[in-house]
């Protein structure tokens, strides 16, 4: 990321008056541009971080003005049974989801990545899911995964299997709302891949082949070493946006049965907006951003081990 | 060989991403009693294109689509004039802490956002916007990361000579950002454009928590709602979402190339 600091190296005092008001002018205008986002910075970035950590000390059911608590939150939140049952479902549905999704996404892109008659059909087709909302998408899996009446269990009928609860069954809760998730996912992440995989200079192939290098090989030692990269900034934010999962459990499940599919963001959302404990939720909220950034940096120190920079 | 794996591989992948939704608009065609018929029937028989009409006539739909759509456009229109304003002073601008600002806004963007919910909440509460569609739309009119991170990258590539003979021409810094970058950067700003709409037409968790009144309800939580009153007539709300999806199916067909373009560059620039 290079940044052009044009003039920089010339001092004020050598410029004439002039060329100084004209500098400050070029810099009101530039400031003028940005304020938008310098807005953003303060009232959407700075406050929520520093005011959430100000709530999680607090107790505050928005009727009477917050309470001072210490870390009473944080001690609540730690002999929390809910709270650690959620956070493990949160940790499984991610373990489950987010691998799949990016091996899917990785296959698909390399079998898409020819020239393929109708490609782009193709690629539309993956695309439709991901510009759905979870409300579509529900009734759409409910289609599928409806016992009585969904795809599925005709499927299972079918091949002389028993029929399944899928989202009704606590056991199968989460890997269902898993699948549906990569089914929903996976185009896009196939998209970010083919631009990875694009990326690639063709020569290096051909230098392979030349080689001898069987197509495993040239799998294994030009094309993932290529898209590292690639795969690396995708892993960093799947794993940020699955580990604040809410919006598909809020609508296919509602954290059922009797809480087997309760993430952590749903049950934020519960202390906060059904049961008015704004100091409680702010406490959750910023145990999972801790988590979420520890696991964030891990990422970013094993990166060194895999990840190749062309 | 290779390429006939990949060909089955892709289909039956398409297949797979279809026919869910094929299942979906077969159940919204049928009457109630087939809708829960075990075995099930695949094909509504007879066709009951009449349920779609009865959304309308049954549902405040059209109330929820008209919220859908002020959203989505004010929010697409905010977001593409400041993300664009931003990401030119980024790239062409004497901006103080240029390189700082860029540093905040890729912070940004692998910053949680589950850190926001509650006090974003108690913002917009304490400015008297709860129940209002404001807390949909205002914050993309202070830019997104995502947005600044694109238009940076484009007007980074414009050649300085445009810029140069507009200035010695007399163009102010808006001018010349307005005459000359603006024109030159029409495919970014209209892939930023069909993103912001995506994220807008599909977003439920803003919405659940902002939205108290139905008659202020967007398209998701409005189909949501219907839920709990239509029991025993799903395939009717069935027929909302699928209804609801529309709008943005028209908008993906028109804008294809411009969606994965948008997925290309949010992966690539990081």
């Amino acid at each position: 990321m290079t940044v052009l600091t044009r003039g920089t190296e010339r001092t004020a005092a050598q410029e004439q008056p002039s060329a100084r008001r004209r500098n400050a002018r070029e810099r009101a205008w530039a400031v003028a541009f940005a304020s938008p986002y310098l807005l953003h910075l303060v009232a959407l970035t700075a406050w929520p971080v520093l005011a959430s950590l100000f709530f999680s000390m607090t107790e505050y059911d928005l009727m009477s003005p917050p309470r001072f608590v210490g870390f009473g939150n944080f001690a609540r939140l730690f002999g929390d049974e809910t709270f650690w049952r959620t956070l493990g479902n949160t940790a499984y549905f991610a373990v489950l989801f987010v691998p799949t999704q990016t091996a899917l996404a990785l296959l698909l892109a390399i079998a898409l990545n020819q020239r393929l008659r109708g490609m782009a059909l193709f690629r539309a087709a993956y695309f439709v899911p991901v510009v759905s909302s979870w409300v579509v998408v529900a009734y759409v899996a409910d289609a599928v995964f409806n016992p009585q009446t969904g795809i599925a269990n005709q499927v299972l009928g079918l091949a002389g299997l028993p029929a399944e609860n899928w989202l009704q069954d606590p056991v199968l809760v989460i890997p269902t709302l898993a699948a549906v998730a990569v089914w929903k996912g996976v185009g896009y992440m196939m998209v970010l891949f083919l631009a990875g995989l694009q990326a690639i200079p063709e020569e290096r192939y051909e230098a392979a082949k030349i080689d001898g290098a069987s197509a495993w090989s040239r799998f294994r030692y030009v094309t993932l070493p290529g898209i590292s990269g690639t795969t690396f900034l995708v892993l960093v934010l799947t794993s940020i946006e699955t580990l604040q999962s809410f919006e598909q459990v809020y609508v296919m499940t509602d954290g059922g049965p009797h809480g087997a599919s309760e993430l952590t963001v749903l049950y934020l959302y519960r202390q906060g907006f059904q049961f008015f404990q704004m100091g409680y939720a702010s406490a959750v909220a910023w145990v999972l951003f801790v988590l979420v950034l520890a696991l964030t940096l891990v990422q970013f120190r094993l990166q060194r081990r895999w990840v190749h920079y062309a | 060989m290779r390429r006939s794996i990949s060909y089955v591989l892709v289909l039956a992948g398409a297949v797979v991403m279809l026919l869910p939704f094929a299942a979906a608009l077969g159940n919204s065609l049928k009457s109630f009693a087939q809708y829960i018929q075990v075995p099930p029937v695949w094909l509504p028989d007879p066709v009951q294109w009449d349920n779609y009409a009865e959304v309308w006539r049954r549902t405040p739909f059209g109330l929820y689509l008209a919220n859908s759509l002020l959203i989505a456009v004010l929010a697409v229109a905010g977001n593409v004039v400041t993300s664009a304003t931003v990401g030119h002073a980024l790239a062409r601008m004497r901006l103080p802490g240029k390189q700082a600002l860029l540093t905040m806004a890729l912070g940004t963007m692998m910053l949680p956002t589950v850190i926001t919910i509650v006090p974003n909440f108690l913002l917009f509460r304490s400015l008297g916007w709860l129940d209002t569609l404001l807390p949909l739309i205002v914050p993309y009119w202070l830019a997104t990361p995502i947005g600044i991170f694109l238009m940076r990258q484009t007007f980074l590539a414009i050649p300085k000579d445009f810029e140069e003979a507009a200035s010695l021409d007399g163009a102010n810094p808006w001018q010349v950002f307005w005459r000359v970058h603006v024109p030159l950067a029409k495919p970014a700003l209209a892939t930023l454009a069909v993103f912001t709409f995506t994220t807008s037409w599909k977003a439920v968790l803003e919405p659940v928590i902002y939205l108290t009144s139905p008659e202020n309800y967007t398209l998701p939580v409005g189909v949501l709602s219907l839920k709990g009153q239509f029991v025993g007539n799903d395939q009717l709300v069935t027929a909302a979402a699928m209804m609801s999806l529309l709008p943005m199916l028209v908008v993906f067909v028109l804008a294809q190339r411009y969606f994965v373009r948008g997925t290309m560059s949010a992966g690539l620039k990081g």
